[in-house]
């Protein structure tokens, strides 16, 4: 248990480290990541055409909406999908294959770690957007920031399984990278960046609550600004578990198969 | 090393491992690409061809062959990167594919082009991560320091960018990193790649000294031969996948290059036919000639030269290293001792 905590400690503590030297190119990704905030001038301009609400939503619910949903995006981000498509047809993997550890766990490190050089500039540009938009309220207490750091944990363990699950698929393919851009379009629509689910079609958002996609954005975003009540909270929780335990499993199976298939070409 | 590791049982056992690749094959050009994109054309190829060899112990074994001979997809099988397609292999009682985390503790391997220390951060971090990683004790981690730091003067450097750090330097720490956590059994391939004279000299006593003190076993691929001579007593030369030869490497030399060189520093000038007579003329240059003789007669052969022609020095050497090697694979040297001339033998008696 001791060895376990400082591994985790040391590549947390490491990875930060190696990250914090991007911290430059982190601000520019994490500014390519603004589909929430300009949906948020559409909606909000949108609410005020129609006179201070539309659908439900006041200025001030979408300000807290697209805020939620633009901080989320940030947190769940993951490009393991390209570093493992690189090292895989590269030859990369073999110095993390010769060690005893699953090398997903160092990409975890350095995916968790860089979200601590985020923090302060998604703090400065939350902050921001809740000055241009007076009487923003994100959350209600700090219990509801709580449960979303849970919920959002869960989110991005899951976005990372998907991304190293097709990561995984170069042991098969020459650019498996290719899936994830796909990944990149459905998850702009169906995760709720683009608008709140309450917007769609019923039968388009009936279709989507059975994707993993409003478990990732949409619902813990629901939790954060309070719109979330007890037993939604607790439903949210069961089935982002369930979501995750299953991008484990698939991850775990094509991880094995794949090993088989590597080339570990070069050196 | 492990649970079935005895002091009688090799370390490392190998039986009719084989790998065999789909290699993708397209033309050259726009024609080329569309025939592929309807159909793609596979071959296989056979990297390494049912080879078997056992190491025991502390043995350090060189690996020879051209590029593309199997070397480095057998050591990469054994290391358990790469999955082999048939037959036995056992390293330490374990069998690598599986990576179990008692055989990944006790092995390791250097590839010469392939990096595991983190690019932008201080070697020592990628070290930090290592010891985490083995579960190595501080204090056997700061032995292990202290000692890889005078061996290999990593003073100095352990602290600045791995990306600000030359080649040699670079290469150092990646093989302090790679034994930080004191493997039983070492897989070298082309460490000194890239390298000066200086640091590979470094490096290979380095291995040297680590091998002595751990009774570690050491498998190493080199396109250096100094680094094989230096290291190693026992040669596997593979090529084309097969091995052609298991051995000592004086008897790779032997059944190699079945000759030696007589050089011989003349005081006047004697006719290349008269030296011709005693074996083959290899190099010719004014009074300095050097002769191959049959290895067997070679003692009697300069005797006789010494008496019969005027010789003002003589010396006798192996032909060197490379050349053996590069006899071997051109599968040229039963025609080395045919071209020793037939009056070489009758000078001989």
């Amino acid at each position: 248990m001791r060895a376990r905590l400082n591994k985790t400690w040391v590549l947390f503590s490491v990875w930060f480290a190696h990250m914090s030297a991007y911290r430059a190119e982190i601000v520019i990704w994490m500014l390519s990541g603004a589909i929430p905030l300009i949906m948020m001038a559409v909606w909000i301009g949108k609410a005020r055409a129609a006179g201070g609400h539309t659908g439900g939503f006041n200025e001030q619910q979408f300000a807290a909406y697209f805020l939620a949903a633009w901080i989320t995006q940030q947190l769940i981000v993951a490009w393991v999908a390209w570093e493992l498509d690189y090292q895989i047809r590269q030859g990369h993997l073999s110095p993390k294959l010769l060690r005893p550890l699953d090398p997903m766990w160092e990409f975890f490190a350095g995916h968790y770690s860089e979200r601590l050089v985020r923090l302060p500039f998604m703090l400065l540009i939350v902050f921001a957007g809740l000055l241009i938009v007076p009487g923003t309220r994100l959350t209600p207490d700090i219990w509801h920031v709580l449960l979303y750091t849970l919920s959002v944990t869960v989110a991005f363990f899951t976005r990372f399984l998907i991304a190293y699950c097709i990561g995984i698929l170069a042991f098969w393919f020459d650019q498996a990278t290719a899936i994830d851009d796909f990944y990149f379009v459905a998850a702009a629509f169906l995760t709720g960046a683009f608008a709140p689910l309450e917007f769609y079609p019923p039968a388009l958002r009936a279709f989507i609550e059975w994707t993993p996609f409003p478990y990732l954005v949409y619902y813990p975003v629901r939790v954060l600004t309070g719109e979330a009540p007890g037993p939604e909270i607790a439903r949210v929780f069961g089935v982002q578990l369930l979501w995750a335990a299953g991008f484990y499993a698939l991850r775990s199976a094509l991880w094995r198969r794949g090993l088989a298939r590597y080339g570990a070409v070069g050196a | 090393m492990s649970h079935t590791d005895h002091s009688t049982t090799p370390v490392i056992q190998v039986r009719d491992l084989e790998k065999v690749y789909t290699v993708h094959e397209k033309e050259p050009g726009l024609r080329g690409s569309l025939a592929s994109f309807v159909r793609r054309r596979k071959t296989l190829v056979r990297a390494v061809d049912r080879i078997s060899f056992e190491i025991d112990a502390g043995q350090m074994v060189g690996f020879l062959g051209p590029n593309g001979a199997g070397k480095t997809t057998a050591l990469k099988m054994l290391a358990g990167l790469l999955h082999p397609t048939d037959g036995f292999v056992r390293v330490g009682g374990h069998v690598p594919k599986e990576r179990r985390t008692e055989f990944l503790k006790n092995i390791t391997l250097v590839m010469g082009q392939k990096q595991q220390l983190l690019w932008d951060l201080p070697a020592l971090d990628s070290f930090l991560v290592n010891q985490a990683i083995y579960e190595i004790p501080n204090d056997e981690y700061q032995a292990t320091m202290r000692e890889f730091s005078e061996i290999l003067e990593l003073e100095g450097i352990l602290k600045k960018q791995v990306r600000k750090l030359s080649l040699g330097e670079r290469m150092k720490c990646e093989l302090a990193a790679a034994l930080l956590h004191r493997p039983r059994v070492l897989f070298l391939d082309e460490p000194t790649i890239g390298l000066d004279v200086n640091m590979q000299v470094r490096i290979r006593e380095f291995v040297a000294e680590y091998n002595r003190r751990f009774n570690a076993t050491v498998i190493l691929t080199s396109h250096y031969m100094a680094d094989v001579t230096a290291l190693c007593k026992r040669i596997i030369v593979i090529d084309k996948g097969h091995i052609v030869f298991d051995g000592d490497l004086s008897a790779l030399v032997e059944e190699a290059a079945p000759g030696k060189t007589v050089r011989l520093e003349l005081s006047e000038n004697v006719s290349d036919e008269r030296l011709s007579f005693y074996g083959k003329l290899t190099s010719r240059e004014g009074l300095f000639a050097d002769v191959l003789v049959p290895r067997n007669e070679t003692s009697r052969l300069a005797a006789r030269m010494l008496a019969e022609l005027p010789v003002a020095d003589v010396t006798i050497e192996d032909p060197p290293i490379e050349g053996v090697i590069g006899t071997l694979f051109a599968g040229t040297n039963r025609q080395a001792v045919d071209a020793v001339p037939a009056g070489a033998e009758q000078a001989a008696r």
